[in-house]
């Protein structure tokens, strides 16, 4: 298992002894231990990575323990996780100041190790059903206000069959948005952006980016251009203009799709390379854009290629949750994995369906430590 | 602290002290940076020798400190990027919106070229 499928915890106490035992006796119930002698040296671990729960003594020199939580509460990314005493102190009067700090619960350091790992794993459920309760209730109000980021379902065009795919970084939604916009039974306009950020804040601005894109595609459209640089060109300069979007930049691949010409039209603002597969030789080659990501400066160098497919030819569109792997030595970046795994079923019968049957989008579904997605266009031919 | 920093020449050079620079690190960093070009301090540095892995919030609280420099007239560089973060600014063309140098030593002439 890697260690950011475990739960982590926070072990904090001068004694090393102690130390020892728990990481031990957790770690071998599965948790990730990392451990701290002094409540200053735990303060400093919190600056490199949130562990799911702490474990804190209550004496200790120079900080105690009463004194780390205070210091704990005064951090708004800090106060909320969940916090252990771990002390021989039994003074009902230091148990009732800790739970004005919110301490969680207290546990005495005689207490079996079952019975610590069970009061432990309890309450991280506990924690965990209360997220999944909240993102419930979150999730129903954007369904009930119609805020989707992902449409349901890709058009149906004369030429071209679309497929897309969408896993947001730990089913919360997130800052990627796909959107097919059908202009007009001539073009259609196909979306991917990823608003750079996780979860909740990326989400919420991806429906600005969004209504952007929109209200600029049918606005260029009105005016007769279809050129999607001169739609790209045109967002980036509201966003900058947007002081609610000042700070928040997009990726945005834009791919124009002309039924009756039957080409793409494809501008990119900061996106990943788009994968390229050639029926005719069989080859697999990607298409650079040049932009750059929206809302960075007032000219964003965005140009377009035209792109005239041929029958079986197919291409994919990529965020960066499919460039992002995590192994045993850390987190890692790799563009070239994800052609080079699914490369060979491109050009096969329901090239699509079997990606995502293959091990990397379902290892993907499951390790995931980004929003994950993928739109996929392959042309077909129209006699 | 996410930064270590030291001037030379007129340059500040940040050294970012993490392994992975990622969305909970993002805002901290952020703000570290930001209190840098509050100070006017002209040519900023940073040095990714410690980082070995960077996610995409942690790149948009670069992206919109350097607009803030800009706005405050100052440039910011990158130094020691490792493969896969070179190769991610080039995919992302983060390589025109940042000057990158190989290390310390050509970040600070070209900065003292301004």
């Amino acid at each position: 298992m890697l260690n950011g499928d475990k739960k982590t915890i926070l072990l904090v106490d001068d004694n090393h002894l102690v130390l020892e035992i728990m990481d031990r006796a957790l770690s071998r119930e599965g948790f990730k231990c990392f451990k701290a002698d002094s409540a200053l040296k735990g303060i400093n671990l919190l600056k490199q990575q949130l562990p799911d729960i702490i474990l804190s003594d209550y004496e200790m020199p120079e900080m105690n323990g009463f004194e780390f939580r205070e210091h704990l509460m005064k951090d708004t990314s800090l106060k909320h996780i969940p916090f252990i005493f771990l002390t021989s102190m039994t003074d009902t009067s230091l148990m009732a100041r800790g739970y004005e700090l919110e301490a969680v619960d207290y546990i005495l350091k005689e207490t079996p190790v079952p019975v610590v790992v069970s009061k432990i794993t309890n309450l991280l459920h506990a924690v965990s059903l209360q997220h999944q309760q909240s993102i419930k209730e979150l999730s129903s109000v954007a369904q009930a206000l119609n805020l989707r980021s992902v449409p349901q379902e890709a058009p149906k065009l004369k030429g071209f069959v679309i497929n897309f795919w969408h896993k947001p970084y730990q089913d919360y939604p997130g800052g990627d948005f796909v959107d097919f916009i059908v202009v007009n039974p001539r073009y259609t306009c196909v979306i991917l952006g990823d608003v750079m950020g996780k979860r909740w804040g990326a989400w919420f601005f991806s429906f600005s980016f969004l209504s952007y894109i929109r209200a600029a595609v049918r606005l260029c459209v009105f005016e007769g251009e279809f050129s999607t640089a001169a739609i790209l060109n045109k967002i980036n300069r509201v966003v900058m203009h947007d002081p609610v979007l000042n700070e928040v930049l997009s990726t945005l691949s834009m791919m124009m799709i002309d039924v009756e010409e039957q080409s793409i039209n494809y501008a990119g603002a900061g996106d990943l390379p788009v994968l390229y597969y050639k029926k005719e030789d069989e080859s697999l080659t990607t298409i650079k854009s040049t932009g750059l990501l929206l809302g960075i400066f007032e000219d964003g160098s965005y140009t377009e290629n035209t792109l005239k497919l041929n029958s079986g030819d197919e291409l994919m569109l990529i965020t960066d949750g499919i460039i992002d792997f995590e192994d045993k030595q850390g987190k890692i970046t790799d563009y070239n994995r994800f052609p080079d795994t699914i490369g060979h079923l491109l050009g096969t019968e329901n090239s699509f369906d079997r990606i995502m049957k293959h091990s990397f989008i379902i290892n993907k579904s499951i390790e995931q430590i980004d929003d994950c997605s993928i739109i996929h266009i392959r042309k077909e031919s129209i006699l | 602290m996410i930064l270590k920093t030291k001037e030379e020449d007129g340059v500040i050079i940040a050294e970012i002290q993490i392994k992975e620079a990622n969305l909970v690190l993002a805002e901290q960093f952020k703000k570290e940076l930001l209190d840098l070009i509050n100070m006017g301090k002209n040519h900023i540095v940073l040095d990714f020798r410690n980082v070995e892995y960077v996610d995409s919030s942690f790149l948009g609280s670069m992206v919109s400190s350097l607009k803030m420099a800009i706005a405050n007239k100052s440039d910011m560089a990158v130094i020691h990027l490792n493969k896969d973060i070179e190769d991610l600014f080039n995919l992302t063309r983060l390589n025109k919106v940042f000057n990158i140098y190989p290390n310390k030593r050509m970040a600070v002439m070209a900065a003292n070229k301004f």
